[in-house]
């Protein structure tokens, strides 16, 4: 008997692995029975990136935040829409998740709290390709989900 | 939105250093002290059994009919001003926060500024008590394991790896924010680490002479010319033969060359960095300045570097502006003349940030299309920093006498006519000195010291500023060390408001750097990588060693 997914919980954040991971959940989803939940994760190791900054006044500090803050917003938004459109265009009805702070914890907390039929994420980046280290902690994530978790291969 | 948490954690802390301050005033824990302070203590307990003894004699001959000398009243301890300091702080600040712990706890939390200013006390309060604690209890405890273990080792590790208050406190800081996490009633306090740190810039310029600080400011916007305009030009120059993007070498350019995260921060905006560029860039920038919090002061030392030349290198080599002052301090933790002379490569630094921001500004127009022109006048006025101002201000009304006798700092001792007979040097000073020449390491070490044993006094600041670099020798006899100093605070009087202020910039900093220490994330340090890890780290490494190698040349102990 065939898996089809009624929610497929779908990490992306836009890089290679993820791009895979969506290529995955298109491959499993039904068009006009499942649903794609995007959860996009901002890694919370940007409120550290001022660091021990303490020469600035609080005036380029408040115009780096801002500055931080809108290109991430700007980037979130850019990825909502266009895996959105893709999701749409392939008949899936599409939902997404914006949080702030651990990639694990949210895709755990995302998984409990919508009770998604399986989580499907990219495989861990290899090494030397550049990026944020803010992946996935795939053992932590495998010993407390409650759902199937799909990795997509490397390809 | 309100801030305070109603947490019972304030009014424990103020329980906690009260009670501290009772235990010091009734002598409870004198055997924990005296076990933590061994030094002191023993030079206590001899001050002690000699008054006793002499009691004891007095009575003796009064029971002999015989006139027994006049007591002299007991001058109190080194051991005894320690615990007072330790119980008059404690009692300040536990009192404080005792009353402020039960606001909280039984107030009502309600929007407003009261409420924001309340909200930072817990924070402040947490700082603090690591601050008590590391200073008054691991910085002692880490100093005798070092002594214990020096025979055994052939080396004092603790004096090595500058395993003192500031170092001890800002790893304490690091592991509390990325092991046990900031409680979250602590998190608005901590952020207050900069105002202090900025506090005690300002107060550092109660420090300074004239002469010092036109000498002192003259070498640093030498060295930072040379080395930031250097550094920043490198990392251009190698940004685009490396293939990385511009907003990249910019930001990485800034944050290398100048002062590190801030000048990061105050780039980023200006060359439009990328997400990935600003997060490889602080976080390389962050390992660097963590790495070489740690080296410098151990190579300073390894070296027989003294407060000048270190001051300078730090001020110059080390590329964050939060682990100058650390290394500075973690160097020569107990004077502050280390942290003097860095401080103005700080200070001197980040002048030259709108500088750099408009060079990069300029840069970045020049070669993206579409960047942003950005006005001079903005930047110069909002990059700014104000609190050099307040730094100004405390030196004009020091060098005004409003703290201390304008000739307080040109050492106006040294004169022959001014010192007393009773500050000269002993002849058992004198024994130890000479004792002390074949230790010397070039020749004008040996003709300060033997000048220094011929007058019994100092004669010129700079043969004081050579002793002080030899006083540093490490395998220098402890009682030369005490010669070298008596002759020191012969010739240098230092006004008691002037040691307060000592005194409490060592505690600004500490305080500061603690809650710096805060907010280094493993998770932002582990972002470090890409180009800009290539790139930072042979430009930082040409920076260290390019600066050290003049230093060692050029710059000499005597300011």
């Amino acid at each position: 008997m065939a898996f089809i997914p009624e929610t497929l919980l779908l990490g992306h954040h836009g890089t290679e692995g993820a791009g895979r991971a969506e290529d995955l959940a298109f491959q499993l989803a039904a068009p006009g029975h499942s649903r794609v939940l995007h959860l996009l994760v901002v890694p919370d190791f940007w409120a550290g990136m001022q660091g021990d900054d303490w020469l600035n006044n609080a005036s380029t500090r408040d115009v780096f935040a801002r500055y931080v803050e809108g290109m991430l917003e700007k980037d979130a938004a850019e990825q909502v829409a266009a895996l959105g459109a893709r999701c749409r265009a392939r008949g899936l009805e599409y939902s997404s998740l914006v949080r702030f702070g651990d990639p694990t914890q949210c895709l755990l907390e995302a998984a409990a709290a919508h009770s998604v039929s399986a989580v499907v994420i990219g495989p861990p980046r290899p090494k030397g390709v550049p990026g944020f280290r803010s992946g996935v902690d795939f053992a932590a994530l495998v010993r407390s989900v409650r759902t199937p978790v799909i990795i997509a291969s490397r390809g | 939105m309100v801030y305070t948490i109603r947490s019972p954690a304030l009014l424990i802390i103020g329980i906690v250093m009260l009670a501290w301050g009772a235990l010091n005033n009734a002598g409870a824990v004198d055997g924990l002290q005296a076990w933590l302070h061994p030094g002191v203590y023993k030079e206590h307990a001899a001050a002690k059994a000699k008054q006793e003894a002499d009691a004891k004699a007095a009575q003796e001959m009064a029971a002999e009919g015989k006139a027994a000398p006049e007591a002299k009243k007991p001058s109190a301890s080194k051991f005894d001003g320690l615990k007072a300091n330790q119980a008059r702080l404690s009692y300040a600040f536990g009192g404080i926060f005792t009353l402020v712990g039960l606001v909280v706890l039984l107030r009502k939390p309600s929007e407003g500024s009261a409420d924001y200013y309340l909200s930072v006390i817990p924070g402040i309060a947490f700082i603090l008590l690591i601050a008590f604690i590391v200073r008054w209890g691991l910085d002692p405890i880490f100093g005798n394991w070092g002594k214990a273990a020096e025979p055994t080792l052939g080396w004092n590790f603790a004096r090595i790896f500058n395993l003192n208050y500031v170092v001890i406190g800002i790893v304490i800081g690091i592991v509390t924010v990325n092991v046990f996490k900031i409680p979250n009633w602590a998190a608005n306090g901590v952020r207050t680490s900069r105002f202090f740190l900025k506090t005690g810039v300002i107060l550092l310029g109660t420090l300074y002479s004239a002469a010092e600080l036109a000498q002192l400011g003259a070498l640093s916007v030498v060295m930072i010319g040379v080395f930031v305009l250097g550094s920043v030009w490198l990392v251009l120059l190698m940004g685009p033969r490396m293939k990385a993007e511009n907003s990249m070498t910019g930001v990485l350019s800034a944050g290398v060359g100048v002062c590190g995260v801030s000048a990061s921060v105050a780039a980023a905006p200006v060359v439009q960095a990328k997400a990935v560029d600003i997060a490889y860039t602080i976080g390389t920038i962050l390992i660097w300045g963590v790495m070489c919090m740690f080296i410098f002061p151990t190579i300073g030392k390894l070296l027989g570097m003294g407060p000048v030349q270190f001051g300078a290198w730090a001020g110059t080599g080390i590329l964050n502006s939060a682990q100058v002052a650390g290394a500075a301090l973690a160097f020569d933790p107990r004077g502050i003349e280390t942290l003097k002379v860095a401080e103005i490569f700080n200070i001197t630094r980040v002048l030259f940030l709108p500088i750099i921001v408009l060079w990069l500004a300029a840069w970045y127009v020049k070669r993206e299309e579409g960047a942003q022109q950005v006005d001079l006048k903005q930047v110069v006025i909002s990059k700014f920093p104000i609190f050099v101002l307040g730094f100004i201000f405390m030196f004009i009304l020091s060098t005004m006498g409003v703290f201390a006798p304008p000739g307080h700092y040109q050492g106006k001792y040294f004169s022959s006519t001014e010192i007393k007979e009773d500050k000269l040097l002993k002849s058992k000073d004198l024994e130890a000195l000479q004792a002390a020449l074949p230790k010397m390491r070039n020749e004008k070490e040996t003709e300060a010291l033997k000048a220094l044993i011929a007058d019994k006094k100092e004669t010129t600041r700079e043969q004081d500023g050579i002793l002080r670099s030899v006083a540093k020798i490490p395998d220098l006899d402890e009682s030369a060390k005490k010669a070298l100093e008596s002759a020191h605070k012969a010739a240098w009087h230092t006004s008691k408001r002037i040691t307060a202020f000592r005194d409490w910039i060592a505690w600004l900093f500490a305080f500061g750097l603690i809650g710096l220490g805060m907010q280094i994330t493993a998770k932002s340090l582990k972002q470090a990588g890409g180009k800009p890890l290539i790139i930072g780290s042979m430009v930082g490494t040409i920076k260290a060693v390019g600066s050290l190698i003049v230093v060692l040349l050029f710059v000499r102990e005597f300011v």
